[in-house]
């Protein structure tokens, strides 16, 4: 059997912050005690709000940060055994904001064609040849290789942003917030490329976003986080379907379709904005829950099984009883 | 948006608006005789992509340009008071107490080095409607009321001492301190998480109702407009090339571009394997210079010789209106 492109073992992400000349150091908990896997081909959405450290995760699978705890093996390996142009070849960025991820200085062509060169890939002219290449497959034209970003719109640059992460042939590419820059027609043929590359590349994609609607177009898989932990994991359909978490629930809800005869969802999540500083005990989630209840507070429920396939981390889905309380 | 509330009184009324910014190569005009009204108890929402003069259209109707823009229009009044003509120090009476406006990021309007509790009673002081003490008061209870916890212990707190989306509920607190006629808000919850940003179109539609105000908010977000607007004015190119009731523009659009962009947004129903959204090809067209005709003929699917023309708006006797000469028939066919 293949192992997984991307295989994460109870890994947890610490930083300090703070500690001045009076102020004491503190610990912020990015991620803690994530597990998830990629098969090669799949999709899987990483869907969660600001600070739910689903960021920290890409970098982490990335390769530009460590874990402070546990273990990121990609293609079976650890990412540490691995070499530059090695984990470059398995796994590739594309960045949320095309503005910041393109260097300005550069033409369009020799930022494509860069990592080729940096891993000293080819000759010069079959670099050229394998930049054009890519260019034509995510859509640009070979006008569009002599210009330069700024010359380029929002969707245009994306495309590059995509082109460069492609040009190595990457099994994985973990692609953060891709089209939240973006505007909405823009956004739809960012969407639609990224579907048609995996079809015809069969590339795998760690999909992160904030916008279930979104994920929903792509994803095979779907994994919820909510402060560092995973809430909610499981074949999309069922997620999104019939999510079992209230956290997830409450995320499908304020997805908002242009649909006028819905009005705005009641969600009655309160006004306790999650801080990653200071992490809620028990269920994390419980100050913000509508269905919060005396053992939410008290003890951190595990992720288990849920009716329908997936696992979700909430008391009211544990056990037969609870199963049906939530549903 | 019962029918209780229709025709209430035009709080704001602005006719073929204009702003022009002189640029190196040539005039950029960047709204184009924009029409809009706002009514008291309605939410008015304007909608569009970047670059399609929304903002600065919320800007001018405020007298908020940046230097060297110029705007002209047939006519600007704010409850029957003219705003072009009336002199600076009218214009900053009003703004802060009849009107009041919310921008994207809280934490650029609210002032770093100055508590919530001074910078809620500074309008309020500011525009002659009572004693420190009694702003204070008065801004305990908006604090209260917009679901601020523990709110007289927020007014000696910092902007920094709060998250964004309490930050955001301090802004509107503070916009409500004068009880305006009108607030306008501009992107308001576009820089927040999807779950926070639908408590606050909650509370701005609450507090919309409560105090029957003209509300009048700027979004790209056609989403956030179909679930909250009374009427929507969708632009394009520094136009209004389609405007109604919400329910008429989103459950029959008549304009192509409004077409275009419903069928781009993914859908909450999981797409059909090998599905796709719908695009629409082309860029916006330059605004600088000389523009004639339909400004989105050149990436729209049923562009004919005519769109080169002047287009006028056309329209329906409930108030529904579009830029465009296709008629319903046509587009249906080609749907």
């Amino acid at each position: 059997m293949t192992p997984p492109i991307l295989e994460i073992r109870g890994v947890h992400k610490r930083y300090g912050v703070g500690g001045g000349l009076l102020a004491r150091r503190r610990t912020l908990t990015a991620v803690a005690g994530v597990s998830l896997r990629v098969a090669r081909g799949e999709v899987l959405g990483l869907v969660g709000e600001s600070g739910c450290g689903k960021s920290t995760l890409a970098r982490m699978i990335l390769g530009l940060e460590a874990p402070s705890e546990g273990e990121v093996l990609l293609d079976g390996r650890p990412i540490a055994s691995l070499g530059r142009l090695e984990r470059a070849r398995l796994v590739q960025p594309v960045f949320q904001d095309p503005y910041s991820s393109l260097n300005p200085r550069r033409s369009v062509a020799a930022i494509v064609g860069l990592p080729l060169a940096v891993h000293g890939i080819g000759t010069a002219a079959e670099r050229r040849d394998a930049t054009a290449e890519m260019l034509a497959l995510v859509g640009l034209a070979p006008r569009h290789a002599e210009a330069f970003p700024s010359q380029l719109s929002g969707g245009q640059r994306q495309r590059v942003a995509i082109a460069r992460a492609l040009v190595l042939r990457p099994s994985l590419v973990v692609c953060d917030e891709p089209t939240s820059a973006l505007d909405v027609s823009v956004q739809s043929q960012i969407l639609n490329l990224l579907v048609d590359l995996r079809d015809r590349l069969g590339l795998a994609y760690l999909f992160i976003s904030h916008n279930l609607a979104v994920v929903q177009m792509l994803a095979d898989r779907v994994t919820a986080m909510y402060l560092g932990r995973v809430v909610e994991e499981g074949a999309a359909d069922r997620v999104l379907g019939a999510p079992r978490h209230p956290y997830t629930a409450a995320l499908l809800a304020s997805v908002l379709t242009p649909d006028p005869a819905l009005g705005l969802p009641e969600m009655r999540l309160g006004t306790a904005f999650p801080n990653p500083l200071a992490v809620p005990p028990g269920c994390a989630f419980h100050p913000r829950c509508p269905a919060v209840f005396d053992r939410c507070p008290r003890e951190a429920p595990a992720l288990l099984p849920v009716p329908g396939g997936g696992r979700a981390a909430c008391h009211l889905v544990e056990g037969p009883a609870g199963a049906a309380r939530a549903a | 948006m019962s029918p209780g509330e229709e025709g209430g009184e035009v709080l704001l009324d602005a006719r073929d608006l204009r702003v022009d910014i002189p640029t190196p190569g040539g005039t950029l005009h960047a709204v184009r005789g924009v029409t809009l009204a706002a009514r008291r108890g309605e939410t008015l929402c304007v909608v569009g992509e970047s670059g399609c003069g929304k903002s600065l259209t919320s800007l001018a109707l405020m007298g908020l340009l940046p230097a060297g823009a110029r705007r002209t229009a047939a006519r600007l009044t704010l409850a029957g008071e003219d705003l072009l003509t009336a002199p600076p120090r009218r214009l900053r009476a009003l703004r802060g107490d009849r009107v009041a406006m919310i921008f994207q990021d809280p934490m650029t309007c609210l002032n770093p080095s100055l508590t919530i509790g001074d910078q809620l009673a500074e309008t309020y002081v500011r525009h002659g409607h009572g004693s420190r003490h009694a702003a204070r008061d008065r801004a305990v209870a908006l604090l209260e009321r917009v679901g601020i916890a523990g709110a007289a212990n927020r007014l000696g707190q910092y902007p920094h001492q709060l998250s964004g989306g309490l930050r955001q509920r301090v802004v509107i607190a503070m916009a409500l301190m004068c009880g305006p006629d009108l607030v306008l808000a501009d992107e308001p919850t576009t820089a927040l998480d999807a779950t926070i940003q639908l408590g606050i179109l909650q509370l701005l539609a609450e507090l919309q109702r409560e105090m029957r105000m003209a509300l009048v908010l700027v979004t790209h977000d056609l989403g956030v407009v179909a679930r909250i607007a009374t009427r929507v004015a969708v632009m394009y190119a520094g136009e209004v090339v389609e405007e109604g009731p919400s329910a008429a523009v989103f459950g029959a659009p008549r304009h192509p571009y409004t077409r275009g962009l419903m069928d781009c947004i993914p859908r909450a129903a999981r797409m059909a394997p090998g599905a796709r959204l719908g695009t629409i090809p082309g860029l916006v067209p330059s605004l600088v210079g000389s523009i004639s005709g339909c400004a989105f003929r050149t990436r729209c699917p049923h562009a004919m010789p005519v769109c080169a023309e002047p287009v006028a708006m056309h329209g329906d006797e409930a108030g529904h209106a579009w830029r465009c000469v296709l008629d319903a028939g046509a587009l249906e066919r080609a749907a």
